[in-house]
Formats: structure tokens, C-alpha cells, sequence
């Protein structure tokens, strides 16, 4: 709900509680001002009467019948309600009544009542009403027409900070540039959101500086460990030893697999900090040729015939390394798990891609298979981390991935379906508008 | 052929320099930004070994000077960080390959070695081991000067063994000189057996000497004796 339809919704509350108090204020007060008005001229009349009376003359006829009336026998003295038709109306109407004893000398006492009519009740309720109603919806009225103005003038600097935090990419590593604002709270926001901005900026450098050096921290003392490693296998020493040079070997095959393995978790960590966001258009069909072309040399090895059928796929917005890696561990993944003789299958068409192989059954839940460290096999050398990249980069361009299995000729099957091009992170940021930058 | 190479790291310095001396090139080292500017400024080199992360500043920049001053030298940059937007703003700035480290001796000497034949020769040079004559331009191999011909991988594998002359080749380097960086140590190694074998047959068919040498347990080598 908006701002000002909230705002809007108490006003009318309010507006309707305060007319209600209005209302029935404005309704007593004016029947009291009427009746004490009433009651003033009765008794101007009445002081009128008994001066003509004591100046000894008679009593005049009343004008109208409802003026006043006459009578002989006693009264209750003193103001009183009563209600009189009014026969042209055909209405009981209200009226005021003054009974005094009037006394004239030498003649028998007499009652004189005075009436006068008041105002009709339904008359003055609906004219309170109305005219109270008529205010409550100037009121409103007003109220609103100001809040939309105030909205564009006031709120303008809010919605400015609104689409200037939409448009905001931390990628870009700037602080928002917000603008100051005459108006107090919303300079304060500005401030506090561009102090935020700048924490941030500042946290996420601190972690892109960290996995660089984490990466080259590690990857140097490896370096160092393989480049000796190398050169300690050319000494023609080690020909005479027929020992040795295999566990130099073996120490370098185990160097070179633990700097992939740090690679691998590099490579994990910076997709989950998005730290891929350049994208240029992939032709998918090209990039699997080629690295079918990579692997050649592997298929043969386990003489697995490779079937490509790459259907018209439109060129996507990927971070070439991503899409490199993508297709890199699909394929190898499909490799790996094969036997001897076997088959890969690579369906690629514009919604999807398929990558199918035959395989040993494999136990165990499908969904695990692409937790990090999930091996197959727990005396295999992989250190399981192929498909968790997959997984990772299918998650980052939002790309549905899924596995089955058919008994069927023992089939695996790792699909990729693509979501509609716009829905991919570097689309969105095309479209997205630009954040204001700073120089 | 006189190359510089730019190293922070005193322990991989001193094995780079030992091993690029042995596969005969004159090394000249910059241990940090300032010395290595200072070099490239007073000599001339075939090529720049430059590594991007300096205790006193970024290659890339050392790179940009290179460039600046149209140096002829080429430049190979090495670097831990493999984030691919450093590799591609190396190549962009003009760096005429790109090596992440950790990498195999062997597979620095065949990089090395095309970028200074583009270098010097743009193109117009071949390489002569004993009988054998190799035009890398136009792929073509010649024994006793006589045609041969090899598959794809075959020929690549002869020339990653003649950029190594005389050093021992592991399963790995050669492995993933053939298929790119992405086979690994769990991956058979059998088909570099099968490519050596062919490629074996075929030279021999043509008289060559058998200079390829099995290493048991290790890999190959490309005999020199």
C-alpha cells in the first residue's frame, strides 16, 4: 500500500471521528442558541402583555391561533415543550410554551400561555448534517489534491533515491552518489544509505581482494613447489636411480592436482561473489565443437563415440570463461563417469542443452550428486567439484539444471534448460537504468 | 636471446633463471617494479617474463610502458591470478601470452620459444634438430628432406618436444599441452602412449633416429645425445 494511501485512510478516519463530534456539537448548540432565543422572545411578549393588562386594557386577540391562548383555570406556570399541528403542513411541529398568571385589578385572574415554534428537529439535523457533510468532503478533498501535490514536490527527492537505489550495481565498486535534500529526512537517508553504499563497497573489495590474494597466496608456493619439482627431474642423477624419478612424479602429478583443486574452489567462490559479470554473446554450438575438438584426445583414450547434434541456438550473453567451464565440466563429467566403449550424446537446442552418456548405475541420491567433495567413487582421484561449478554457474544465469537417469541402457542424462535470454544477470543490467556515476 | 624476467618470489626466480639458462637463453631478473621499469627502459630484450603481482606495483603497467615505447620486445606475462579478467586485459594491452602459474617449465619454453620466432623472424624460420627440419608456419616436418605426415595431435606433440630439447616432459605437461588446461591428474594418461607410439612409427618409417626417450614412470625426452 502506498504512503499516501495510508496516510489518506488514518485522514479519513479521523476526519470522519471529528465531523461525527462536530456534528452533534453543532446540533445541541444551535437548538440551545434557538430555544434561549425563543425563550427571550416570549418573555419580551409576556412583559408586553402584562403592561397592556395593567394599563387596563383587555387582552388583544390572538393573530394566529397558536399565538397565544387564554384560560380561567390555573396552569403549571413557566416554560414548557410542547408539540403543535401544524395544519397547513400537517406536521407536529415544536414549540416553545410561556404560562404566567396574568392579574388584573378588579377582575378574575387568568393563565396566559405564550407558544412560539422552534426550529423543526429534522429540519435542523439535516441541515447540521448537510452542511458538516459538505465540509468533511471539501476537507477531504483538499487534503487529497495537496498530498498528491506534495508527493511529486516533497517526494521527489525520495523517489530519486528510490531509482537511484534500484539502478545500483555493486559490481560497478562505486558508493551511491545521492543528492542532498533540503528536506532533513530525506537528507539524512541519503547520507545513511550513501555511508551504507560505501561499507559495502568497501566489505566487497575487501573479499575480491581476499580471494586474489587467498588464490595467489597459495598458487605461488605451488608454483614454486612444481617449478623445482620439474627441475629436480632433470638431474641426470636420477638415472641412475630407478626409484627415484617416480616418486618425484608422483610428488608432481600431486602438486599439479592440488593447484587445481585450489583453482576449482577460487573459481566456486568468485561465481558466488558474481564476480563474472562481463558477458559477451556465446555461440554454444561452436564452443561445444571446440572443446569436443580439446578432448578428443580423452575420448580416444576410452574409445567413447561422441554424438553431437547441435541444433540453431541463438549466440547468449555469457561470461566466456563461465561458458567455458560450463561446457568443460559437462563434458568432462561425462567422460569420466563412462565405461569403456561407451557413448556421449550432446543435444543442444534453443531452450536447452543435454548432455547424456552411458554410465555405470550409480547409487545414492541424484541431488547429492552435486554437492561439493561428492564423489562416486571415494577412492577416485577427482576431487568432485565438476559438477558443483556446473551447478554454480547454472544458478548464476539462472539456468534450470537437472539429472535422471534411465536404467534403460544404463543413460545419464545432465540437462541445462535456458530461461528466455532477458532473464540472465547481464540482460538485466542492461536494462536496468544506469546508477549515477561519480568522477 | 636475451630475455628478462620479472619475479617477486626469490625461490621461483632463481629456479626460472636456472631453468631458462639451461634451455640456453641470456636472463637478466627484476625482483620488483622499480627495477624491472628500470630495465626496460636502458636495454633492449626479445622478450619480458612479466608477472602482475609486484610488491611496488602492477605489471600491467610495466606492460603499458612496453607498449608505450613500442618496444619490440615480446611479453609473456605470468601470473597467480587467473581471474579471467586480468588475462584478458593483459592480452588486450598487447601481451603476447598469458601463463597462470602454477605451470610446467616445458610448457614456458615452447610459449617462449613461438613468441620470440613471431618475434624475430615473423614467421620466416624453421627449426633444425639433427635430421630433422621442421617449418612451424606451415606445419610442415621433413626428414632427411623428405615430407612426413603427421596428425594434429602428432605434430603438436613433436613440437612441445622439440621446443624441450634434452628436458624430461611429465604425463602432465604434455597432457595438457594437447588438450588445454583441462585435463587432469584423474584423466588417463594412456593416449599420450598412443600419440608417442604413432608418432614413433612414423619417423622411423623415415629413417629418423629414435631420440625419443621413454622415462619410466615420469614421461619423455627429447634425447640430444
Amino acid at each position: 500500500m502506498k504512503f499516501l494511501a495510508v496516510i489518506n485512510r488514518y485522514h479519513l478516519v479521523l476526519s470522519a471521528g471529528l465531523f461525527a463530534a462536530g456534528s452533534v456539537a453543532l446540533y445541541t448548540g444551535t437548538e440551545r442558541a434557538v430555544r434561549n432565543e425563543v425563550g427571550e422572545q416570549l418573555q419580551n411578549h409576556r412583559l408586553e402583555l402584562e403592561a397592556r393588562l395593567a394599563a387596563g386594557r383587555p387582552l388583544p386577540e390572538p393573530l394566529y391561533r397558536e399565538q397565544y391562548s387564554a384560560s380561567a383555570r390555573p396552569r403549571p406556570l413557566g416554560f414548557s415543550d410542547t408539540l403543535l399541528l401544524d395544519p397547513t403542513e400537517g406536521s407536529m411541529v415544536p414549540h416553545l410554551q410561556l404560562t404566567f398568571r396574568a392579574a388584573t385589578p378588579g377582575q378574575p385572574p387568568v393563565w396566559v400561555t405564550l407558544r412560539k415554534s422552534m426550529l423543526e428537529t429534522e429540519e435542523l439535523l439535516l441541515a447540521t448534517l448537510s452542511s458538516m457533510l459538505v465540509m468533511l468532503a471539501l476537507a477531504l478533498t483538499g487534503n487529497l489534491l495537496l498530498h498528491r501535490y506534495l508527493s511529486g514536490r516533497l517526494w521527489a527527492p525520495f523517489q530519486r533515491t528510490l531509482v537511484a537505489l534500484r539502478g545500483y550495481d555493486l559490481q560497478q565498486h562505486r558508493p551511491l552518489a545521492l543528492p542532498g535534500s533540503k528536506i532533513e529526512e530525506f537528507a539524512e537517508l541519503n547520507q545513511a544509505l550513501t555511508h551504507l553504499s560505501r561499507r559495502l563497497v568497501a566489505d566487497y573489495e575487501n573479499l575480491r581482494e581476499f580471494t586474489a590474494n587467498a588464490a595467489h597466496e597459495t598458487q605461488t608456493p605451488l608454483a614454486i613447489m612444481q617449478a623445482q619439482l620439474e627441475q629436480l627431474m632433470q638431474l641426470p642423477a636420477l638415472t641412475d636411480d630407478a626409484t627415484a624419478a617416480p616418486l618425484l612424479a608422483d610428488l608432481y602429478g600431486a602438486t599439479r592436482r592440488l593447484s587445481r583443486l585450489h583453482q576449482a574452489l577460487g573459481l566456486l567462490s568468485r561465481i558466488e561473489n558474481g564476480q563474472f559479470t562481463q558477458a559477451e554473446p556465446i555461440d554454444l554450438a561452436g564452443l561445444v565443437r571446440e572443446k569436443a575438438a580439446q578432448l578428443a584426445p580423452l575420448l580416444d583414450a576410452r574409445e567413447l563415440a561422441l554424438h553431437l547434434h547441435l541444433g540453431a541456438s541463438p549466440p547468449r550473453q555469457l561470461h566466456p570463461g563461465l561458458a567455458d567451464s560450463l561446457l568443460h565440466n559437462l563434458l568432462h563429467n561425462a567422460i569420466r563417469h563412462n565405461v569403456p566403449g561407451g557413448d556421449i550424446t550432446v543435444h543442444l537446442t534453443a531452450n536447452e542443452l543435454a548432455v547424456s552418456n552411458s554410465g555405470p548405475v550409480i547409487s545414492g541420491d541424484p541431488s547429492r550428486f552435486f554437492e561439493r567433495f561428492r564423489k562416486h567413487n571415494a577412492a577416485s582421484e577427482s576431487p568432485g567439484l565438476g559438477l558443483s561449478i556446473v551447478q554454480q554457474i547454472c544458478a548464476y544465469y539462472g539456468f534450470g539444471l537437472s539429472y535422471d537417469f534411465a536404467p534403460a541402457g544404463a543413460r545419464h542424462t545432465l540437462r541445462v534448460r535456458f530461461e528466455p535470454a532477458a532473464k540472465n544477470p547481464a540482460e538485466r543490467k542492461k536494462l536496468a537504468p544506469a546508477a549515477p556515476r561519480t568522477v | 636471446m636475451k630475455i628478462l624476467l620479472v619475479e617477486d618470489e626469490p625461490a621461483l626466480l632463481a629456479t626460472l633463471v636456472e631453468a631458462l639458462r639451461q634451455g640456453g637463453y641470456v636472463v637478466e631478473v627484476a625482483a620488483d617494479y622499480a627495477q624491472a621499469a628500470d630495465k626496460i627502459k636502458v636495454y633492449r630484450y626479445d622478450c619480458v617474463l612479466l608477472d602482475l603481482t609486484l610488491p611496488d606495483g602492477n605489471g600491467l603497467d610495466l606492460l603499458r610502458t612496453l607498449k608505450a615505447d613500442s618496444s619490440p620486445a615480446g611479453v609473456l606475462v605470468i601470473s597467480a591470478r587467473d581471474s579471467l579478467d586480468d588475462r584478458v586485459a593483459g592480452l588486450d594491452l598487447g601481451a603476447d601470452d598469458y601463463l597462470v602459474k602454477p605451470f610446467h617449465l616445458s610448457e614456458l619454453n615452447a610459449r617462449l620459444r613461438a613468441i620470440i620466432r613471431r618475434q624475430r623472424f615473423q614467421g620466416h624460420s624453421h627449426l633444425v634438430f639433427r635430421d630433422l627440419v621442421v617449418w612451424p608456419d606451415q606445419a610442415e616436418v621433413l626428414v632427411h628432406g623428405e615430407a612426413l605426415a603427421l596428425t594434429r595431435k602428432e605434430y603438436d606433440l613433436l613440437l612441445y618436444l622439440l621446443a624441450n630439447p634434452g628436458r624430461v616432459l611429465t604425463k602432465e605437461a604434455i597432457a595438457e599441452h594437447l588438450c588445454g588446461d583441462s585435463v587432469d591428474a584423474t584423466d588417463s594418461f594412456d593416449f599420450i602412449y598412443t600419440h608417442l607410439k604413432n608418432l614413433r612409427k612414423k619417423l622411423q618409417e623415415k629413417g629418423a633416429e629414435n631420440y625419443i626417450r621413454t622415462m619410466y614412470g615420469v614421461g619423455y625426452k627429447l634425447s640430444v645425445e
